[in-house]
């Protein structure tokens, strides 16, 4: 692929400080249509036999639909929105700058998300389909088409929403119907559950998931991926970034983009990722993986130093609960650390603290920890740590 | 006293020096308050909102606080973001803002749009929502954004640079402020922006205020030296780009101002100039 150089993209006219005069125009255009397509990696996402590049685009933002334009005539082609984002703003860009292309020439996606789903991720008495197509017909009035290529369900954490007949029989009609092509759900939580229960029924077409090198459930999750691939469902990757693209707070060190993208797409099974795109010169560094996903050495250690930063967000794989001669509630507790140390929030911590019944710490007992935390932490000094604070009157808190 | 003492060392010692404000959500009559959720912050944020939580931490999110009211089948949900300045706070209420809504008289600005209240007020950008089609619970809603308003420290103007922005053309509560790659050039960064549209024309408005005529010279210079300029006059200057992504861009500057206009042709200079020449006065 042809590198893109940015000086030789923007070019200028320039006057003296009297006043604006126009000079001649540009000679060589920032968007260059030769993407060399033919170079350009597709896979088929699964059993819709749509071909897309690996690269997909997550549009979040509004402000700059030369952006999206750009990526256009870059060559991606997969569109991916929310009825949520900027509360319709970023569906309504789109839908300014798709009308303009033909209608066969680009993939769109967006997610609706059910209404009144608990915090277990079950329907309540509030999750009505008349919410979920208002909200449907909102995203397809905004993005000025007659279909979306895929719908997905918004934000599925329990396999108990994927059996929810209402909401499921009515994307089943809008398939029918002709409002969407395709059936999907997105899923950032409890991903591995969700994804082989999927893959058990012939119902869905895609799956969003998040998917990066720092998911300590990795294993589970590529075992389900695969599965459901081999039902014929297609997969889209995303939070590819490990959630924000830098390792830390203050961020200072920021994640190797191009190293997590490629991570992800060296699994044959991610048909295409949809990271979130927001400068020129990230769709450029994007741009150039639509043609090569091999990872270099340098990529590697990359990863790999990225990977060993822990951080202190505990991911509640519950796998310490069983370990711990205790009985625990260690992802508990160590919210509680993070309440503490990461919000700088005593107040918050203290009270879980009470909730849970600390009373002292609970770890004194034993002189090694039997828990071997999947993100490394270490679980005897971090509780010991955070149980002190049950020591401080409540009032002081306050 | 030296308990007090002893505990409030051993708690800087614990937590350190930073601290969250603490309030106590308010109370709406006939509802029933639940605060189950966790306080969310950078790190999971993500958990609550989705792939929305990119938008909301480039704007300096800081942390957010949720609440559900509850009376029978009906539910009014109220998130409070807080983020690192008024400016931030702006910026994100302005991103989901639309023309379209109803606008009304809360914190510094806020509006009504199918059961929900959005307003921003000080650092804090508040969200509050119903599906209840009840005339009642919307009702309640108001009186709810009210008390949340009333509650919320901070100021109740909008922020002072927009009143930079001539009138002549512009559309009103369409104005935004971005934080990170305005135009999408990273080397651009936050801008105040306002649509215009004269006749047939229509065109964006960027102005960047910042904190010194050195540090404005600095950005002028890297967007001028990716079209391959490599001087850039001193205190001052006009130019007309042609940037390959976003087409002619003209670009104007005096002191810590600067002021980009996109959307305008090449043959168009008498109108960026009239404008950028109000801008500068």
């Amino acid at each position: 692929m042809k590198s893109i150089n940015r000086r030789g993209f923007l070019k200028t006219g320039i006057t003296g400080a009297a006043g604006i005069v126009a000079l001649s125009p540009s000679l060589v255009s920032a968007v260059e249509s030769s993407v060399q397509e033919k170079n350009t990696i597709y896979r088929t996402l699964g059993k819709t036999g749509l071909k897309v590049p690996v690269i997909s685009f997550g549009v979040m933002r509004s402000d700059n639909a030369n952006l999206c334009k750009a990526a256009y005539e870059k060559g991606i082609k997969l569109f991916d929105t929310a009825n949520g984002y900027l509360n319709g703003n970023s569906e309504t860009m789109l839908g300014n700058l798709l009308k303009d292309y033909p209608r066969n020439s680009f993939f769109l996606a967006t997610k609706v998300k059910p209404v009144g789903v608990d915090r277990e991720g079950k329907p309540t008495d509030q999750t009505t389909v008349e919410a979920f197509l208002e909200k449907f017909n909102t995203s397809l009035s905004r993005l000025k088409m007659d279909y979306v290529d895929i719908l997905y369900v918004h934000d599925i954490r329990n396999p108990e929403m994927l059996e929810y007949k209402p909401i499921i029989n009515a994307v089943k009609k809008l398939k029918k119907d002709g409002k969407i092509k395709f059936m999907g759900f997105s899923t950032h939580a409890n991903e591995p559950v969700v994804i082989n229960a999927a893959a058990a029924t012939d119902t869905w077409d895609v799956i969003l998931t998040s998917y990066n090198f720092k998911q300590t459930y990795i294993s589970e999750l590529n075992s389900a991926i695969k599965k459901a691939n081999e039902a014929g469902i297609g997969i889209v990757a995303m939070k590819t970034m490990a959630g924000g693209g830098f390792l830390d707070k203050e961020k200072t060190k920021p994640i190797n983009s191009t190293a997590a993208l490629k991570w992800a797409l060296s699994n044959p099974d991610v048909h295409t990722t949809i990271p979130g795109m927001t400068d020129f010169d990230q769709l450029d560094l994007n741009v150039k993986i639509l043609a090569d996903i091999s990872i270099t050495d340098e990529e590697k250690k990359d990863l790999m130093i990225a990977s060993a930063e822990t951080g202190l967000y505990c991911t509640g794989c519950t796998k310490c609960i069983t370990a711990c001669p205790m009985n625990l509630p260690v992802p508990d507790l160590m919210r509680a650390y993070m309440y503490a140390y990461g919000y700088s929030n005593p107040a918050m911590a203290y009270s879980l603290l009470g909730e849970l019944g600390t009373t002292d710490n609970p770890c004194k007992e034993c002189n090694t920890c039997k828990v071997n935390c999947t993100k490394n932490f270490n679980i005897k000094e971090k509780i010991a740590d955070i149980s002190r604070l049950v020591n401080v009157p409540a009032d002081f808190l306050a | 006293m030296r308990n007090k003492f002893l505990i409030g060392f051993f708690l800087i010692v614990l937590f350190g020096s930073a601290t969250a404000q603490e309030f106590v959500l308010p109370e709406l009559e006939g509802f029933k308050k639940t605060t189950n959720y966790p306080v969310f912050g950078p790190e999971n944020l993500w958990d609550f909102i989705n792939g929305a939580a990119d938008t909301y931490l480039a704007y300096g999110f800081v942390d957010l606080h949720v609440a559900e009211y509850k009376k029978g089948k009906n539910v009014i949900k109220l998130e409070i973001y807080r983020h690192s300045d008024n400016t931030m706070a702006f910026g994100i209420y302005s991103t989901e803002r639309s023309p379209s809504f109803r606008f009304m008289n809360l914190g510094a600005q806020g509006y009504i749009a199918d059961g929900a209240i959005n307003f921003f007020k000080g650092n804090y950008y508040v969200k509050i929502r119903t599906y209840s089609k009840s005339e009642k619970t919307l009702q309640s809603t108001e009186s709810l954004a009210l008390r949340v308003a009333n509650m919320l420290e901070g100021g109740s103007e909008m922020p002072a640079v927009l009143s930079k922005f001539p009138e002549i053309g512009r559309k009103m509560n369409e104005e935004t402020y971005i934080n990170e790659s305005v135009l999408g050039h990273k080397f651009l960064n936050k801008a105040y922006k306002a649509i215009y549209e004269i006749g047939s024309d229509n065109f964006s408005i960027f102005i960047m205020e910042n904190s010194s005529t050195e540090e404005a010279r600095k950005s002028v210079e890297a967007y001028l030296a990716a079209t391959g300029i490599d001087a850039v006059e001193s205190g001052s200057g006009k130019y007309m780009l042609k940037d390959g992504y976003n087409g002619t861009v003209f670009l104007a500057w005096k002191d810590n101002l600067i002021v980009i206009i996109s959307g305008l042709s090449k043959d168009q200079t008498e109108i960026a100039d009239r404008y950028t020449s109000e801008i500068l006065k």
